[in-house]
């Protein structure tokens, strides 16, 4: 079970459905949720003063209306200018090949494809989270 | 990381459990110590309780969002039905503009022929008058007869009469094209 989660999402309603996937799979107890980059980027920063804040791993969709950057841009700056070492990678209905090279350039370190049927997709990064953690799972699109 | 409860507040919520439905809900319930079996009956049916409403509310949330999904993309699809119809409104209009606008210039076009035709005939009335009248009285005074100042009289009045028609057809025609030139204008 992955201790912490911190999803990054605009759309309401999908904070509920991952809130809910998430306790139904057993993924995690812990899910807290932001609206926007901007909001995200103020944690990132808080948990370099308190790491114990720090979630294991983080969701971020890939355009999130409201916010100065996009995903992609979110994960370059945790990942290069924080250096924060979290899991982190994209979750988004978008399944562009050339935004997920763009993600996985910046290190990203998995892409899950939002759709009405999502708990399969959770269920199988559920399985490869130690890998990412330890970094021996390769970037992986759940599709 | 488990949370033991005191036996006073496990005794509790058995009962407000069986005699209430009332149950512990949400990730917490999966940090409840069990205490050696005592409490895990409680625990399964907090579990199983909070599963199920999650469940139904799983399903309720995707069905929610499909039908936004579905409402949006109705708004887009009236969205783009509103462009074409603005669209279809601005080409009606320039259509009607321009059809009022050749009516305009076939309706002045008819007036100016039928002013012509009017101004032709008259003249040819007026000119054709002079002549008749002018070659009376010239066949009077060649012909030496006693009605020549009669005749003379009369072609005097009869030319200016003529002439003073002829100046208001003319003054009639200037008026109607300066009309005409000013409506175009505005």
């Amino acid at each position: 079970m992955i201790d912490s989660i911190l999803l990054v999402d605009d759309e309401d309603l999908f904070h509920i459905v991952f809130d809910d996937a998430c306790s139904l799979l057993d993924i995690t107890l812990s899910l807290n949720g932001v609206h926007s980059a901007d909001e995200a980027e103020e944690r990132v920063v808080s948990w370099m003063s308190d790491p114990t804040l720090k979630p294991d791993c983080i969701f971020v969709d890939l355009n999130i209306i409201g916010s100065s950057f996009d995903g992609i841009e979110f994960i370059n700056r945790v990942n290069h200018k924080y250096g924060n070492g979290v899991v982190i990678g994209i979750i988004s209905s978008s399944h562009n090949e050339e935004e997920i090279q763009k993600a996985q350039k910046v290190g990203a370190q998995f892409w899950i494809v939002k759709s009405d049927d999502i708990e399969p997709r959770l269920e199988e990064f559920k399985k490869d989270f130690e890998g990412f953690k330890e970094g021996t799972q390769t970037f992986k699109v759940y599709k | 990381m488990k949370i033991k409860l005191c036996p006073e507040a496990r005794a509790e919520l058995q009962t407000l459990g069986k005699s209430k439905n009332i149950w512990i809900e949400g990730s917490v319930v999966k940090l409840l110590d069990d205490c050696d079996g005592e409490f895990s009956e409680y625990i399964k049916s907090a579990i199983e309780n909070d599963t199920s409403k999650r469940k139904k509310r799983l399903e309720i949330t995707k069905q929610v969002q499909d039908q936004n999904k579905e409402l949006q993309k109705k708004a887009d699809e009236n969205d783009s039905l509103m462009v074409e119809l603005k669209e279809a409104l601005r080409v009606a209009e320039e259509a009607k503009e321009t059809a009022l606008s050749d009516l305009d210039v076939m309706q002045r076009k008819s007036q100016f022929q039928l002013i012509g035709s009017i101004v032709k005939y008259a003249l040819w009335v007026i000119v054709g008058t002079g002549i008749i009248t002018t070659a009376l009285y010239t066949f009077a005074i060649t012909s030496n007869s006693s009605e020549t100042t009669l005749i003379g009289n009369t072609w005097s009045n009869l030319f200016g009469i003529l002439l003073t028609n002829s100046f208001s057809i003319i003054g009639t025609i200037m008026g109607v094209k300066y009309a005409n030139k000013e409506d175009g204008d505005n």
